[in-house]
Protein backbone atom coordinates (compact mmCIF):
# COMPACT_ATOMS: atom_id res chain seq x y z
CA UNK A 1 0.00 0.00 0.00
CA UNK A 2 1.54 3.34 -1.06
CA UNK A 3 1.46 6.81 0.43
CA UNK A 4 -1.65 7.73 -1.53
CA UNK A 5 -3.53 4.74 -0.09
CA UNK A 6 -2.26 5.60 3.37
CA UNK A 7 -3.58 9.14 3.05
CA UNK A 8 -6.88 7.84 1.76
CA UNK A 9 -7.12 5.36 4.63
CA UNK A 10 -6.24 8.02 7.19
CA UNK A 11 -8.86 10.33 5.69
CA UNK A 12 -11.41 7.56 6.03
CA UNK A 13 -10.33 7.06 9.63
CA UNK A 14 -10.82 10.78 10.37
CA UNK A 15 -14.32 10.62 8.93
CA UNK A 16 -15.14 7.37 10.69
CA UNK A 17 -13.76 8.65 14.00
CA UNK A 18 -15.62 11.96 14.04
CA UNK A 19 -16.99 12.74 17.48
CA UNK A 20 -20.36 11.16 18.23
CA UNK A 21 -23.01 13.22 20.04
CA UNK A 22 -23.29 12.33 23.69
CA UNK A 23 -26.63 10.78 24.68
CA UNK A 24 -29.01 13.35 26.23
CA UNK A 25 -29.23 11.12 29.30
CA UNK A 26 -25.60 12.00 30.16
CA UNK A 27 -26.42 15.59 31.09
CA UNK A 28 -29.69 14.55 32.72
CA UNK A 29 -27.86 12.05 34.93
CA UNK A 30 -25.29 14.66 35.92
CA UNK A 31 -28.19 16.93 36.90
CA UNK A 32 -29.78 14.09 38.87
CA UNK A 33 -26.50 13.66 40.74
CA UNK A 34 -26.73 17.34 41.65
CA UNK A 35 -23.45 18.38 40.08
CA UNK A 36 -24.78 20.69 37.39
CA UNK A 37 -27.23 22.56 39.60
CA UNK A 38 -24.65 23.09 42.33
CA UNK A 39 -21.97 24.30 39.97
CA UNK A 40 -24.32 26.69 38.23
CA UNK A 41 -24.64 28.72 41.39
CA UNK A 42 -21.05 28.37 42.55
CA UNK A 43 -19.30 30.95 40.34
CA UNK A 44 -21.97 33.54 41.12
CA UNK A 45 -21.59 32.85 44.83
CA UNK A 46 -17.83 33.08 44.63
CA UNK A 47 -17.84 36.41 42.79
CA UNK A 48 -20.69 38.07 44.68
CA UNK A 49 -20.15 36.96 48.27
CA UNK A 50 -17.69 39.79 49.12
CA UNK A 51 -20.05 42.32 47.55
CA UNK A 52 -23.01 40.87 49.33
CA UNK A 53 -21.18 40.92 52.62
CA UNK A 54 -20.08 44.51 52.10
CA UNK A 55 -23.59 45.60 51.08
CA UNK A 56 -25.13 43.78 54.05
CA UNK A 57 -22.60 45.37 56.45
CA UNK A 58 -23.30 48.84 55.07
CA UNK A 59 -27.06 48.27 55.27
CA UNK A 60 -26.85 46.98 58.87
CA UNK A 61 -24.59 49.89 59.88
CA UNK A 62 -26.99 52.38 58.25
CA UNK A 63 -30.00 50.84 60.00
CA UNK A 64 -28.19 50.84 63.36
CA UNK A 65 -26.99 54.43 62.94
CA UNK A 66 -30.48 55.50 61.86
CA UNK A 67 -32.01 53.72 64.85
CA UNK A 68 -29.61 55.29 67.30
CA UNK A 69 -30.13 58.74 65.76
CA UNK A 70 -33.90 58.34 65.81
CA UNK A 71 -33.76 57.10 69.40
CA UNK A 72 -31.66 60.07 70.55
CA UNK A 73 -33.92 62.52 68.67
CA UNK A 74 -36.99 60.95 70.24
CA UNK A 75 -35.33 61.13 73.64
CA UNK A 76 -34.48 64.79 73.11
CA UNK A 77 -38.05 65.50 71.99
CA UNK A 78 -39.42 63.80 75.10
CA UNK A 79 -37.02 65.71 77.35
CA UNK A 80 -38.03 68.96 75.65
CA UNK A 81 -41.73 68.16 76.13
CA UNK A 82 -41.13 67.26 79.80
CA UNK A 83 -39.18 70.48 80.35
CA UNK A 84 -42.00 72.46 78.66
CA UNK A 85 -44.52 70.79 80.95
CA UNK A 86 -42.45 71.61 84.04
CA UNK A 87 -42.08 75.24 82.92
CA UNK A 88 -45.81 75.45 82.23
CA UNK A 89 -46.57 73.98 85.65
CA UNK A 90 -44.15 76.44 87.24
CA UNK A 91 -45.72 79.33 85.32
CA UNK A 92 -49.20 78.22 86.39
CA UNK A 93 -48.06 77.85 89.99
CA UNK A 94 -46.30 81.22 89.89
CA UNK A 95 -49.39 82.84 88.39
CA UNK A 96 -51.58 81.24 91.04
CA UNK A 97 -49.23 82.39 93.79
CA UNK A 98 -49.19 85.91 92.36
CA UNK A 99 -52.98 85.96 92.36
CA UNK A 100 -53.01 84.60 95.90
CA UNK A 101 -50.51 87.25 96.99
CA UNK A 102 -52.54 90.00 95.34
CA UNK A 103 -55.73 88.82 97.09
CA UNK A 104 -53.94 88.55 100.40
CA UNK A 105 -52.46 92.01 99.93
CA UNK A 106 -55.87 93.40 99.02
CA UNK A 107 -57.44 91.67 101.97
CA UNK A 108 -54.71 92.93 104.24
CA UNK A 109 -55.11 96.45 102.91
CA UNK A 110 -58.91 96.28 103.41
CA UNK A 111 -58.41 95.22 107.03
CA UNK A 112 -56.08 98.08 107.76
CA UNK A 113 -58.47 100.62 106.15
CA UNK A 114 -61.35 99.49 108.32
CA UNK A 115 -59.13 99.78 111.44
CA UNK A 116 -58.32 103.41 110.82
CA UNK B 1 -1.43 28.63 41.44
CA UNK B 2 -3.06 31.98 40.62
CA UNK B 3 -5.33 32.11 37.59
CA UNK B 4 -8.25 34.39 36.80
CA UNK B 5 -10.34 31.97 34.77
CA UNK B 6 -13.62 31.01 36.46
CA UNK B 7 -14.72 27.67 34.99
CA UNK B 8 -18.42 27.28 34.31
CA UNK B 9 -19.17 23.61 34.90
CA UNK B 10 -22.33 23.44 32.82
CA UNK B 11 -20.67 25.21 29.91
CA UNK B 12 -17.75 22.78 30.07
CA UNK B 13 -20.17 19.83 30.05
CA UNK B 14 -22.03 21.25 27.04
CA UNK B 15 -18.81 21.95 25.23
CA UNK B 16 -16.97 18.69 25.87
CA UNK B 17 -19.55 15.95 26.52
CA UNK B 18 -19.35 14.75 22.92
CA UNK B 19 -15.54 14.56 23.08
CA UNK B 20 -15.45 12.72 26.41
CA UNK B 21 -18.23 10.32 25.41
CA UNK B 22 -16.62 9.57 22.01
CA UNK B 23 -13.21 8.88 23.55
CA UNK B 24 -14.78 6.51 26.08
CA UNK B 25 -16.94 4.88 23.40
CA UNK B 26 -13.99 4.20 21.09
CA UNK B 27 -11.78 3.03 23.93
CA UNK B 28 -14.37 0.61 25.33
CA UNK B 29 -16.69 -0.09 22.42
CA UNK B 30 -19.66 0.02 24.78
CA UNK B 31 -22.19 2.89 24.74
CA UNK B 32 -23.50 2.20 28.23
CA UNK B 33 -20.05 1.93 29.73
CA UNK B 34 -18.92 5.02 27.77
CA UNK B 35 -21.79 7.02 29.26
CA UNK B 36 -20.88 5.85 32.77
CA UNK B 37 -17.24 6.76 32.19
CA UNK B 38 -18.24 10.19 30.84
CA UNK B 39 -20.33 10.78 33.97
CA UNK B 40 -17.41 9.77 36.20
CA UNK B 41 -15.04 12.02 34.25
CA UNK B 42 -17.31 15.04 34.72
CA UNK B 43 -17.85 14.18 38.40
CA UNK B 44 -14.07 14.11 38.78
CA UNK B 45 -13.80 17.43 36.96
CA UNK B 46 -16.34 18.85 39.40
CA UNK B 47 -14.07 17.87 42.29
CA UNK B 48 -11.02 19.39 40.56
CA UNK B 49 -12.67 22.47 39.09
CA UNK B 50 -10.49 24.93 40.97
CA UNK B 51 -7.34 23.33 39.54
CA UNK B 52 -8.33 24.03 35.95
CA UNK B 53 -6.42 27.05 34.73
CA UNK B 54 -7.87 27.79 31.30
CA UNK B 55 -10.33 26.43 28.71
CA UNK B 56 -7.42 24.73 26.91
CA UNK B 57 -6.25 23.15 30.17
CA UNK B 58 -9.80 21.92 30.87
CA UNK B 59 -9.94 20.27 27.42
CA UNK B 60 -6.50 18.70 27.87
CA UNK B 61 -7.45 17.49 31.37
CA UNK B 62 -10.75 15.98 30.15
CA UNK B 63 -9.02 14.09 27.33
CA UNK B 64 -6.43 12.62 29.65
CA UNK B 65 -8.92 11.61 32.34
CA UNK B 66 -11.31 10.17 29.72
CA UNK B 67 -8.55 7.94 28.32
CA UNK B 68 -7.36 6.90 31.80
CA UNK B 69 -10.85 6.15 33.12
CA UNK B 70 -11.66 4.15 29.98
CA UNK B 71 -8.48 2.10 30.46
CA UNK B 72 -9.39 1.56 34.13
CA UNK B 73 -12.89 0.41 33.15
CA UNK B 74 -11.51 -2.02 30.58
CA UNK B 75 -9.07 -3.44 33.11
CA UNK B 76 -11.87 -3.82 35.65
CA UNK B 77 -14.04 -5.69 33.21
CA UNK B 78 -11.16 -7.74 31.87
CA UNK B 79 -13.01 -8.14 28.61
CA UNK B 80 -11.36 -7.94 25.24
CA UNK B 81 -12.46 -5.08 22.94
CA UNK B 82 -14.01 -7.20 20.19
CA UNK B 83 -16.05 -9.16 22.71
CA UNK B 84 -17.42 -5.90 24.05
CA UNK B 85 -18.54 -4.73 20.63
CA UNK B 86 -20.24 -8.01 19.82
CA UNK B 87 -21.77 -8.26 23.25
CA UNK B 88 -22.75 -4.69 23.92
CA UNK B 89 -23.80 -3.08 20.66
CA UNK B 90 -27.11 -4.93 20.70
CA UNK B 91 -27.83 -4.04 24.31
CA UNK B 92 -26.82 -0.38 24.18
CA UNK B 93 -27.77 0.42 20.60
CA UNK B 94 -27.57 4.03 19.55
CA UNK B 95 -30.61 6.13 18.68
CA UNK B 96 -31.26 6.18 14.91
CA UNK B 97 -30.01 9.78 14.58
CA UNK B 98 -26.81 8.90 16.45
CA UNK B 99 -25.95 5.88 14.31
CA UNK B 100 -22.87 6.16 12.17
CA UNK B 101 -22.31 4.76 8.69
CA UNK B 102 -21.67 1.00 8.33
CA UNK B 103 -18.04 1.69 7.36
CA UNK B 104 -17.52 3.86 10.45
CA UNK B 105 -19.04 1.19 12.66
CA UNK B 106 -16.84 -1.52 11.17
CA UNK B 107 -13.71 0.60 11.52
CA UNK B 108 -14.63 1.30 15.14
CA UNK B 109 -15.12 -2.42 15.71
CA UNK B 110 -11.70 -3.11 14.23
CA UNK B 111 -10.19 -0.34 16.34
CA UNK B 112 -11.56 -2.06 19.45
CA UNK B 113 -9.49 -5.15 18.62
CA UNK B 114 -6.19 -3.23 18.79
CA UNK B 115 -4.04 -3.17 21.93
CA UNK B 116 -5.18 -0.50 24.37
CA UNK B 117 -2.16 1.82 23.99
CA UNK B 118 -2.39 1.80 20.17
CA UNK B 119 -6.14 2.38 20.36
CA UNK B 120 -5.70 5.40 22.66
CA UNK B 121 -3.06 6.90 20.36
CA UNK B 122 -5.23 6.39 17.24
CA UNK B 123 -8.35 7.83 18.91
CA UNK B 124 -6.46 10.95 19.96
CA UNK B 125 -4.87 11.23 16.50
CA UNK B 126 -7.90 10.66 14.28
CA UNK B 127 -10.82 11.67 16.50
CA UNK B 128 -9.19 14.57 18.32
CA UNK B 129 -6.75 15.48 15.52
CA UNK B 130 -3.85 15.81 17.98
CA UNK B 131 -0.21 15.82 16.93
CA UNK B 132 2.09 13.06 18.23
CA UNK B 133 3.59 15.60 20.66
CA UNK B 134 0.15 16.51 22.02
CA UNK B 135 -0.76 12.82 22.32
CA UNK B 136 2.48 12.21 24.24
CA UNK B 137 1.60 15.04 26.63
CA UNK B 138 -1.97 13.77 27.06
CA UNK B 139 -0.94 10.18 27.72
CA UNK B 140 2.16 11.21 29.70
CA UNK B 141 4.21 8.91 27.48
CA UNK B 142 7.51 9.41 25.64
CA UNK B 143 7.11 10.81 22.12
CA UNK B 144 8.96 7.86 20.57
CA UNK B 145 6.55 5.43 22.25
CA UNK B 146 3.55 7.36 20.98
CA UNK B 147 4.94 7.46 17.43
CA UNK B 148 5.54 3.72 17.62
CA UNK B 149 1.96 3.10 18.85
CA UNK B 150 0.58 5.26 16.06
CA UNK B 151 2.66 3.54 13.38
CA UNK B 152 1.95 0.01 14.58
CA UNK B 153 -1.70 0.71 15.31
CA UNK B 154 -2.27 2.22 11.89
CA UNK B 155 -0.48 -0.68 10.20
CA UNK B 156 -2.49 -3.25 12.11
CA UNK B 157 -5.77 -1.43 11.51
CA UNK B 158 -5.02 -1.13 7.81
CA UNK B 159 -4.25 -4.82 7.56
CA UNK B 160 -7.47 -5.70 9.38
CA UNK B 161 -9.45 -3.30 7.20
CA UNK B 162 -8.02 -4.86 4.06
CA UNK B 163 -9.12 -8.32 5.08
CA UNK B 164 -12.43 -7.42 6.78
CA UNK B 165 -13.74 -4.46 4.80
CA UNK B 166 -13.30 -5.65 1.24
CA UNK B 167 -16.94 -4.95 0.42
CA UNK B 168 -16.49 -1.26 1.25
CA UNK B 169 -13.27 -1.01 -0.73
CA UNK B 170 -14.96 -2.58 -3.75
CA UNK B 171 -18.03 -0.39 -3.24
CA UNK B 172 -15.89 2.76 -3.42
Amino acid sequence: MGTENEDEFERELRQAFARRPAPPSLKRKLMERGVLKMKRAAPAERSFVPWQRLAASVAIAAVLAGGIEWHSLDQRRKEEAAREQVFLALRITSHALDQMNARLAAHHRGGQDSQY
Amino acid sequence: MAHNWQPDFEQLVDQHQSMVFSIALRMTGDRGLAEEIAQDVFMEMDRNLTRLESPAHACFWLRRVAVNRSADALRRRKVRGMDLWVEMEDVHGAQPEERSSPLSTRLEQLLATLPEAQRAALVLRYQEDLSPEEIAATLEAPLATVKSHLQRGLKLLRAKAQSHLKEFVRGN
